[in-house]
C-alpha cells in the first residue's frame, strides 16, 4: 500500500473497471479469468460431442470449423510441416476471438489493454525467431556437429537472413558491395523486426480500445439535447455493434495468419532429405 | 494542430481503404468464384493500412511530446 494515494483510490485500482490508463492489474487478472472461463465452460460442453462419428452437437460443430479453419491457415501459408504449428496458432486465435468477442459487452477486455496485447506479439515473435534458430540447429545437428556448437551455428545462420540477398564475388566491385550491403540493411531488418512487434499488438490494441472509445463517443453524443444540465449518455454507441463484430473477427483473423507468414518466412529452408540418403 | 494531422492521416487510409475495396470488387465481378480468397486478401490489405493510421493516432503523440 503506498501513502501517496487515499486509500479509496487505492481500493479503485482493484476493482475491474476501465481507466484512462486502462485496467489495473487486478482488474486485467479478473478479465483474463473471465475470459478462460468462457473458453473452458464453450470446450467442455463441446467435448461432450466429441464421442459420435457425425457431430450432432452445434457446439462439436462449431468447434470443428475453429480447428478448421485454423488448420487451413496454417497450411496454406507455411506449407505441409505447418501441421505442428497448429496448437500454437490456434491457441492463439480462441484467445483473442474470445478476448475480441467479450469486448463487445464489457468496458475492458484483455485485448483492449496495450500491454497485454504487447505480451502477446512479444509471444508470436519471439516464437518465430526461436523456430528460426532451431530449424538450422537441427539441420546442422543432423550433419553432425555438436549441440552446442549446432545452437550457436544455427543462431548465426538465422542472423543471417538479416543481411540481404546473397551476392556472387566476382571483381572487386561485387565484393565491395557484399561488403557494403549488409552493414546497410543490418539495421533496416532489425528495426523491421522490432517493428513487427509494435504493428502486431498496436494493430490489436488500436481496433479493440478504438472500438470502446467510439463508442464512448457516441453516448456522450446526446449532451447537447439533455434537458438538465447534466451528463446524458444515450446508447447510441449500439449502432456500431455490427462493425465491432467485423472488427473482432478480422482482427483474430490477421493477428494469427501474418503470425503465420512469420514462421513461414523462417522455416522454410526444407530442402529435401533425398541428397542426403545419397551421401550415406 | 495534432486534429489536423489526424484528419491528413485518415485522409490518406481513407484512399487506401477505397482503392483496396475497388481492387477487390473489380476481381470478384471478373471472376465470382475467386469471391473468398479475394474477401481474405481484401482484410489483410485492410489491416495493414489500419496499422499505418492507428501508428500515427497513437505513436506520434507519444513520440512528438516530452517524454
Amino acid at each position: 500500500m503506498d501513502r501517496q494515494h487515499p486509500m479509496d483510490i487505492q481500493l479503485l485500482r482493484l476493482l475491474p473497471i476501465a481507466s484512462a490508463e486502462g485496467p489495473s492489474y487486478a482488474g486485467l487478472v479478473f478479465y483474463v479469468a473471465l475470459v478462460l472461463l468462457a473458453i473452458f465452460l464453450l470446450t467442455g460442453m463441446a467435448k461432450k460431442g466429441f464421442k459420435d462419428r457425425v457431430f450432432t452437437n452445434k457446439l462439436s460443430q462449431h468447434a470443428e470449423q475453429m480447428y478448421l479453419f485454423v488448420e487451413s491457415l496454417c497450411i496454406n501459408i507455411i506449407g505441409p510441416h505447418g501441421k505442428k504449428y497448429i496448437p500454437f496458432i490456434g491457441t492463439i486465435w480462441l484467445f483473442i476471438f474470445t478476448s475480441n468477442s467479450l469486448a463487445l459487452f464489457f468496458p475492458t477486455a484483455p485485448t483492449a489493454d496495450f500491454s497485454f496485447n504487447l505480451a502477446l506479439a512479444l509471444i508470436a515473435v519471439f516464437y518465430v525467431q526461436f523456430e528460426g534458430i532451431k530449424g538450422h540447429a537441427d539441420h546442422l545437428l543432423h550433419e553432425g556437429k555438436g549441440a552446442f556448437g549446432a545452437w550457436i551455428g544455427g543462431f548465426f545462420r538465422h542472423m543471417r537472413h538479416f543481411a540481404g540477398p546473397t551476392m556472387g564475388r566476382n571483381g572487386a566491385i561485387e565484393v565491395a558491395v557484399a561488403i557494403v550491403m549488409p552493414c546497410l540493411l543490418f539495421p533496416i531488418e532489425l528495426v523491421s523486426e522490432l517493428m513487427k512487434n509494435v504493428s502486431l499488438s498496436l494493430r490489436l490494441f488500436g481496433n479493440i480500445h478504438g472500438g470502446h472509445v467510439a463508442v464512448e463517443s457516441l453516448n456522450h453524443l446526446w449532451a447537447p439535447f439533455a434537458m438538465s444540465g447534466n451528463d446524458v449518455y444515450m446508447p447510441l454507441g449500439g449502432f456500431l455493434l455490427l462493425v465491432k463484430l467485423l472488427t473482432v473477427i478480422v482482427q483474430a483473423l490477421v493477428f494469427c495468419l501474418l503470425t503465420c507468414v512469420y514462421i513461414g518466412l523462417v522455416t522454410h529452408h526444407e530442402e529435401p532429405h533425398g541428397e542426403h540418403a545419397e551421401a550415406h | 494542430m495534432m486534429m489536423i494531422g489526424l484528419g491528413l492521416a485518415i485522409l490518406g487510409a481513407g484512399l487506401g481503404f477505397g482503392l483496396i475495396g475497388y481492387g477487390a470488387m473489380t476481381g470478384m465481378s471478373r471472376q465470382p468464384e475467386a469471391l473468398g480468397r479475394l474477401q481474405t486478401a481484401m482484410l489483410i490489405a485492410f489491416a495493414f493500412v489500419e496499422l499505418t493510421f492507428l501508428l500515427t493516432l497513437f505513436l506520434a503523440p507519444a513520440s512528438f511530446s516530452k517524454l
